[in-house]
């Protein structure tokens, strides 16, 4: 009897005993969420693809170094991917990105939970698109700048031409207003990721 | 007294968007600060969320196709061609294949009977094969705990001294407590007669713990080991064991690396 897709953390067991079922279901559940962000930040979808095959055949090589009782799948996948994306697009400044901070991996992230279903996460996605459409335009800039393009504060200053201290404030409102938005705080929204 | 993190400075982190001193402070701390790692642990999460905003976009169905093709590849099996179907899963039922597989066990059998010399020969191979496997399994296994450690947060890499009036030697352990998880290349000269080299983790508290034994009679050993995640070493050691090893040091040090 053919084996039922099941929770990640099964899937990912599944695939240190050599099941590559497991990796395709993983795939099919989590590649379009992946390229949509990865051809957002690299607007290239050669790299992109390039990126999304890499970091599912770096899950299928060392699988045990996601960590279910830490972190969830998705998200662990979408900070891996977002870092590489935008050493990519900036590789000629060699920026440190957060991924490469010592001793804050995406692996030491709390348990979140489990994006299972895509009705769900179609939905969360709605609200967070419908929260930043209301987000003043420059606060949303700063916000895009610094996660999709990969801007530090002073980079962000620079292209749009603001103080210092107000993109700080733009990207600290931003954040602020999406987590009242979304009751107590995004953190138990991020859990579906 | 270092201040807490503030709230709003995870977020700007978590974007990646602070800089300089300013994240260097707020690392710095929380490496020494739960609450304040948990905090930043807590603002990625958030921030990775905005992913969900960027436009849907559906990759190539050629991109599954040449990951799995990639997979099938590392994995040995076949990469191209159709999969059998069916039908031709069938022609192995086939009257023909009964009696070539009839016919082939009777000659294997009187084969057998005519000269066991043939069989114990290909049993000696069967036995050298199956180490040569064994070490295909470990060398794979090597080559993967390798790849693991070098590219994961938190490896440190302890460099191992040679001690007074032992021999001459260099060496470095590469060390993640994370994934208890730790590599040791070195260069010493080969053990003296009846004896070997052991490698130690001496933890932070608690007896020292074997990390294997060698004998470098190669220019250059390496080891890969696993230990109980989480250890924090104290330090890691060489030392001139009996051959085979021994449950804790009891020769001396040729070489030792505080850790941290």
């Amino acid at each position: 009897m053919p084996l039922q897709p099941g929770p990640d953390a099964a899937l990912v067991e599944r695939m240190i005993a050599g099941d590559e079922s497991a990796l395709s279901t993983l795939y099919d559940r989590y590649s379009g969420m992946l390229f949509s962000m990865l051809v957002r930040i690299l607007k290239d979808t050669s790299a992109a693809e390039e990126i999304l095959q890499d970091l599912f055949l770096q899950l299928w090589r060392n699988p045990s170094r996601f960590d279910p009782s830490r972190g969830s799948l998705p998200a662990w996948l979408l900070v891996i991917g977002r870092n590489r994306a935008i050493s990519r697009l900036r590789s000629r400044e060699r920026r440190e990105v957060s991924d490469d901070s010592e001793g804050f991996s995406m692996e030491s992230i709390p348990s979140p939970g489990n994006i299972e279903e895509e009705a769900q996460r179609s939905q969360l996605a709605q609200r967070l698109k419908s929260a930043m459409a209301t987000l003043p335009p420059e606060q949303r800039e700063a916000v895009e700048l610094a996660y999709f393009e990969g801007m530090s504060q002073t980079e962000i200053a620079a292209r749009t031409g603001s103080p210092l201290g107000t993109v700080k404030s733009r990207v600290r409102a931003a954040m602020q207003s999406l987590k009242d938005k979304f009751g107590d705080g995004t953190a138990r929204q991020s859990g579906r990721l | 007294m270092e201040q807490h993190v503030n709230p709003e400075d995870s977020e700007l982190w978590a974007l990646g968007a602070l800089e300089g001193e300013e994240k260097r402070a707020l690392e710095a701390h929380a490496r020494s600060c739960a609450p304040c790692a948990k905090e930043l642990d807590a603002a990625r999460q958030r921030v990775a969320l905005l992913a969900l905003t960027a436009p849907p976009v559906t990759p190539s169905p050629s991109v599954k196709d040449a990951l799995m093709r990639q997979v099938r590849a590392e994995r040995g099996a076949p990469v191209a061609g159709p999969a059998i179907r069916p039908r031709q899963r069938l022609l192995w039922l086939t009257p023909a294949f009964a009696v070539a597989a009839i016919v082939f066990a009777g000659l294997s059998a009187w084969l057998w009977s005519r000269d066991r010399h043939d069989l114990q020969r290909v049993e000696l191979l069967q036995v050298r094969l199956s180490a040569l496997q064994s070490r295909t399994r470990d060398m794979v296994a090597s080559s993967e705990a390798t790849n693991e450690i070098l590219g994961a947060p938190g490896t440190v890499r302890v460099p191992l001294a040679s001690q007074p009036g032992g021999p001459a030697g260099r060496a470095g352990v590469l060390y993640n407590a994370r994934l208890g998880s730790a590599i040791y290349v070195g260069q010493l000269p080969p053990a003296p007669a009846g004896k070997s080299y052991q490698l130690w983790l001496v933890p932070s508290s608690g007896a020292p713990i074997s990390l294997g034994v060698f004998s470098s009679e190669q220019p250059t050993t390496a080891l890969t080991a696993r230990v109980t995640p989480g250890l924090t070493p104290k330090a890691f050691a060489v030392t001139v064991e009996p051959e085979g090893g021994s449950s804790q040091p009891t020769g001396p040090k040729v070489l030792v690396g505080a850790a941290g």
